[in-house]
């Protein structure tokens, strides 16, 4: 019962705050994620020991042998904390704006929530491409109804990207769940991981390709990255936070719950080429980070490079890989959050986010300055933060998978330290300009969103070994399966 | 059959009430007649029965046809309110008539057993449907549609009828049972070779009919000049009794020779795929978006129609159902628009005209952005589950290709929706507060209740399909 | 079967032969000297003025349209006809000639009341040009005139 309440929970909140409008919206939406938080937490705790039921099945179409099953195992275990964890700060970045109060935007934001927790509990492949889709629609609005300029085209851009690449999801996994062994078909991972041996080799080819363009598109990873600057930079903060902290995690969960257990025979064949598509990417994401002067797009194209090494370490299908891979993914929602909403706490104040515009914050706020610094180092993946376990696991996994390859993605640390350092440096320090002279210190608000997420990003840095361990009995299960 | 013979009385007997009742309470009147032959449809559930000389059986799946094609008219006939604004042009109760009448026509076709019957039934309702293309008199659009629709229509029934003649030079009888019969102890070999021609323009004929490729040339033209509401009632119930037809002519009866007609069929779903969906991008007008995506559908049926599995007829169902729901809202909240619109600005029908709806008609914009992501086959939505169904069937039948056109296909289909949602809630505009009926108001939200809980729990429908 | 059509061609045959040959037979006997005036439609008659192809009064069609609607209905009562006074059907059962006048009874009884709606429409009506009255108001009063006359 936990599993489906953490998965309505949210909807109906949502949808009461998208229908009835509230005027107390941000303490209903704030005091529901918190709820949403805890309850996530106690699932966690329990389906792990035992205590609690880690599967939740009833027919939903029985005629297609599809079932509304949701569970949760070391792997998803992670991404529905990450969820529960961020949706608060989320709300909480709101608090002093005008969106605050606005049930519009928070009742879409909860949605957005509810559709990101059903594809993480989907225990069926279609449940899982249905909430896939449907998360589409909440944040499509999010951007379109409160970002800026330009909004109506880029957004449609991105909407139609996505759909389109889901597209191709959606007949491959038509085929293969057509493919299980028994009468009628079933969705289910466990049966559709069976086909691994029924599917021939030139069919598992054409499937990985199918798979990873949906997967490769949301994440996104080069080439199919066209869409995200753009959409980061015209989405409201909160927006971005949705989409580079949680949205794109369904891509790299998409990879590893489908594409590594059900296709070896495709992986064998594509992995390699699509192992140095990810490390191309991760230079030139951090390449043109370098020169962005608009900390959103410069933030927007690190997640970028970060992205490709998440990919890159999957495909190696070596279990440090799949697990650093699931490290990165929490530590990198938590980060990303994090430096988004200290860009929008500095937009609110000077209008701008132009690092040509900005300098010299640090007398005016140390606690923004300190909690930016500590971010930062969190996604150059210094020791000792959170980053740094994932990045690690990750490198040593493309390491062992090819040398050079891993030599071209260990530059990508300097880099990574190159455009970060920058863009501290020419915000935080120097001389404050005309924009950011009067600069005024951190609200209370502000500060609970921040101090938080810092004290996370050490917390993760020193005891990697709780989420590790936790995740272990899954990645190795899903190992099995490779083999 | 009762409610063919009902639906006739109720019909007769509209057209005397107009002389006593109210314009408006004639809408009630219609609507409490559709729903008594809704029920005396369901009466019949689960039983066979032969009528009319065993020409006509009802089981229950031309029970669920003729289901959906009066929930159709329902809906129509709900959301018929401009009939009483013009006291002196407009004929409410002709009008309600001759919906009744030509629902007849489309029961006829769902249910038929002789070839004469499907005949009889299609004519009642093309018949029907050349005079409401025409009803708005002082338009010349509608004129032009209604001769256009009226010269093309008797073509394809001169296709038909020849069809049906060379099937029974063929096979001596005019009963599908017969013709099963003489065609299950005949040596293919001595089979004439004119019955597969007969086969091929009967399908034409039918074809033509659900406006498929390269048959769908007046489709634009009619549906933009035929009055809204009518245009609604083409799409949906036209549609529907059309495909019940091609179904039973081409799979039940003929799907023996599927290897003879496959071909055919195929170049036209995937010519009727491309060409509806490529057209409906450019359009401007979204009266004319909404007839080239009907004629998409017509496309997306008609595979599953190829495919010809056991689940073909339970699909070809919920992909009607879940088209009717949605192009029934979307023409209604059009159709409000453009009323509300006309005089403004000069294109009532543009996608222009529905710039900034949501804001003051927040109901209606949302009614629109269901069904139009309901036709674009989103998840949530019953659109989704249709195009899920037809492309399982296709898997099913190894039929990898046309799925790849269908699904690019369906790309483009999201890039003109969206058109219509981006104009309703993201385009600057004013419009005020259109006030709609009570009826209006309940058909539209039970419309879109109904497009969204089969999106969400498909089984509710599909175990009874 | 398709022998007894053979009348039916020896008929054309004939027919179409026996008159090429009286018209190409009189074409070599008789005389042949053309002017205007043989030439005109109506010899001897009234000279033709305007074009062929004028425009019928839409109310015609309406007389038409009536006449056809019970013209089919004729076509469905006359085999109706012959086959209720069949005897032997009748001696078959009991109740078929109840059924058969009743079956037609209906039959007649939609159309009467399709002829009395249009009937009370006023469809009927045969439409008459708006005859305008003479408003001219003459300064002169009419006596004047009877009494000029």
């Amino acid at each position: 019962m936990y599993l489906l309440f953490i998965l309505l929970f949210p909807l109906l909140l949502g949808s009461f705050l998208l229908i009835a409008k509230p005027a107390k919206a941000f303490g209903l939406a704030l005091g529901g994620s918190i709820i949403e938080l805890i309850i996530s937490c106690i699932l966690l705790c329990d389906a792990n020991t035992g205590k609690l039921p880690t599967e939740f099945i009833s027919n939903w179409i029985p005629e297609a042998g599809l079932k509304f099953a949701l569970f949760v195992d070391g792997i998803n275990g992670i991404l529905i904390l990450l969820t529960a964890l961020l949706v608060p700060f989320i709300i909480g970045s709101t608090a002093g704006s005008e969106k605050a109060n606005d049930a519009k935007y928070q009742g879409l934001i909860l949605t957005m929530q509810a559709a990101l927790m059903g594809a993480f509990l989907a225990k069926d492949a279609f449940l899982f491409y249905f909430f896939f889709e449907a998360s589409l629609l909440p944040i499509y609005f999010i951007i379109n109804l409160y970002g800026s300029e330009n909004r109506t085209k880029i957004s449609f851009k991105f909407f139609v990207y996505t759909l389109f690449g889901s597209l191709f999801l959606l007949i491959g996994l038509i085929y293969v769940y057509l493919r299980t062994p028994g009468n009628t078909p079933s969705a289910d991972f466990e049966t559709l991981y069976q086909t691994a041996s029924v599917l021939s080799t030139k069919e598992q080819s054409l499937l990985f390709l199918a798979f990873f363009i949906a997967f490769a598109i949301k994440m996104p990873m080069f080439p199919f990255h066209t869409w995200q600057p753009d959409t980061y930079t015209v989405a409201p903060s909160q927006g971005t936070m949705l989409l580079s902290g949680i949205m794109l995690k369904m891509g790299t969960y998409g990879v590893i719950r489908m594409i590594v257990p059900m296709f070896p025979a495709g992986i064998a064949n594509w992995g390699n080429w699509v192992i140095i598509l990810s490390v191309i990417g991760v230079l030139y994401g951090s390449i043109i980070a370098i020169q962005q002067k608009d900390m959103k797009r410069l933030l927007a194209y690190s997640s970028f490079a970060h992205v490709g090494l998440m990919s890159a370490g999957m495909l190696t299908l070596s279990n440090e890989g799949i697990q650093g891979a699931l490290y990165q993914m929490l530590s990198h929602g938590i980060n990303i959050v994090g430096l988004f909403f200290i860009v929008e706490v500095i937009e609110r104040r000077t209008q701008s986010r132009d690092l040509d515009q900005l300098g010299g914050i640090t007398s005016a706020s140390k606690v923004l300055s300190i909690g930016f610094i500590i971010l930062s180092l969190g996604s150059v993946a210094l020791p000792l933060t959170n980053g740094f376990v994932g990045e690690f696991l990750l490198l040593k996994s493309v390491f062992d998978y090819q040398l050079t390859i891993g030599i071209i993605a260990g530059i990508t640390i300097i880099l990574g330290a190159v455009y970060t350092l920058r863009m501290i440096q020419k915000s935080m320090f120097g001389n404050a300009s005309k924009f950011s002279i009067n600069f005024e210190d951190l609200t209370i608000s502000e500060k609970l969103v921040i101090i938080p997420l810092c004290i996370l990003v050490v917390l993760g840095g020193i005891f990697p070994t709780v989420v590790l361990n936790y995740s272990q009995p899954a990645v190795d299960l899903l190992s099995k399966w490779i083999k | 059959m009762t409610p063919v013979i009902a639906l006739s009385l109720f019909g007769i007997i509209n057209l005397f009430l107009g002389f006593t009742f109210k314009r408006q309470s004639l809408q009630v009147v219609t609507l409490l007649f559709i729903i008594c032959s809704m029920a005396l449809t369901a009466m019949d559930w689960n039983h066979e029965y032969l009528w009319f000389g065993d020409m006509m059986k009802t089981n229950n799946l031309s029970i669920n046809f003729s289901l959906i094609i009066q929930l159709a008219g329902l809906l129509v006939v709900a959301f018929s309110n401009g009939f009483g604004k013009d006291e002196v042009y407009t004929q409410p109760a002709e009008y309600y008539a001759i919906l009744l009448f030509s629902l007849v026509g489309a029961l006829l076709m769902v249910s038929f057993q002789n070839l004469i019957m499907l005949f009889v039934g299609l004519e009642i309702l093309s018949v029907a449907m050349y005079v409401l293309t025409g009803s708005d008199k002082r338009n010349l659009r509608s004129n032009e549609a209604a001769l256009k629709y009226f010269l093309m229509g008797s073509f394809a029934t001169g296709f038909l009828l020849f069809g049906i003649a060379l099937v029974y030079g063929s096979t001596r009888s005019l009963y599908i049972s017969g013709i099963l019969y003489n065609l299950s102890h005949t040596a293919p070999e001595s089979l004439p070779s004119f019955l597969y021609a007969g086969i091929i323009l009967m399908g034409i004929g039918l074809l033509f009919k659900i406006s498929a490729a390269p048959f769908h040339f007046w489709t634009p033209d009619v549906y933009e000049g035929a009055p809204t509401i009518f245009t609604m009632f083409m799409s949906t119930v036209v549609k529907t009794a059309g495909f019940a037809a091609i179904y039973h002519i081409l799979d039940v009866t003929f799907g023996g020779f599927q290897k003879n007609w496959i071909i055919t069929v195929y170049f036209i779903t995937i010519i009727t795929l491309i060409l509806g969906n490529i057209s409906a991008a450019y359009q401007q007008s979204a009266k004319r978006m909404l007839a080239f995506s009907s004629i998409s559908h017509a496309g997306y049926m008609l595979l599953t129609v190829c495919a010809n599995q056991p689940s073909t007829s339970s699909n070809i169902l919920y992909y009607s159902l879940a088209y009717t729901l949605a192009t029934a809202v979307s023409f209604a909240v059009l159709m409000v628009v453009a009323e509300y619109q006309t005089g403004r600005t000069e294109k009532p029908e543009n996608f222009d005209a529905l710039n900034g709806l949501a804001k003051n008609n927040p109901s209606l914009a949302f009614a629109f952005t269901v069904a139009l992501l309901s036709l674009a086959g989103i998840p949530l939505t019953a659109g989704f589950w249709g195009k899920f169904f037809v492309f399982t069937d296709m898997f099913n039948k190894n039929l990898t290709y046309p799925i790849i056109i269908a699904v690019l296909m369906s790309a483009v289909g999201i890039y003109y929706y969206f058109k219509g949602i981006i104009s309703v809630y993201f385009n600057s505009g004013e419009i005020e507060k259109i006030e709609t009926s009570f009826l209006f108001k309940i058909a539209l939200w039970s419309a879109c209740i109904g497009t969204l809980v089969l999106g969400i729990y498909p089984t509710l429908l599909k175990s009874i399909f | 079967m398709i022998e007894s059509f053979g009348y039916v061609l020896a008929f054309l045959v004939a027919g179409t032969g026996f008159m090429a040959l009286v018209l190409t037979l009189a074409r070599f006997i008789r005389p042949n000297r053309p002017n205007d005036e043989k030439l005109s439609t109506y010899e001897s008659g009234e000279a033709p003025v305007g074009n062929a192809n004028v425009r019928f009064n839409p109310r015609f069609y309406l007389y038409a349209l009536l006449f056809v609607l019970f013209e089919i209905e004729l076509i469905l009562l006359f085999p109706w006809a012959v086959v209720f006074g069949d005897k032997q059907l009748a001696a078959a059962s009991e109740n078929w000639k109840h059924f058969a006048l009743f079956e037609m009874l209906i039959f007649i009884g939609i159309l009467g009341l399709g002829l009395a709606y249009a009937w009370v429409k006023g469809y009927l009506e045969w439409e008459k040009p708006n005859i305008q009255a003479e408003d001219f108001k003459s300064p002169v009063p009419p006596k004047a005139y009877e009494k000029f006359n």
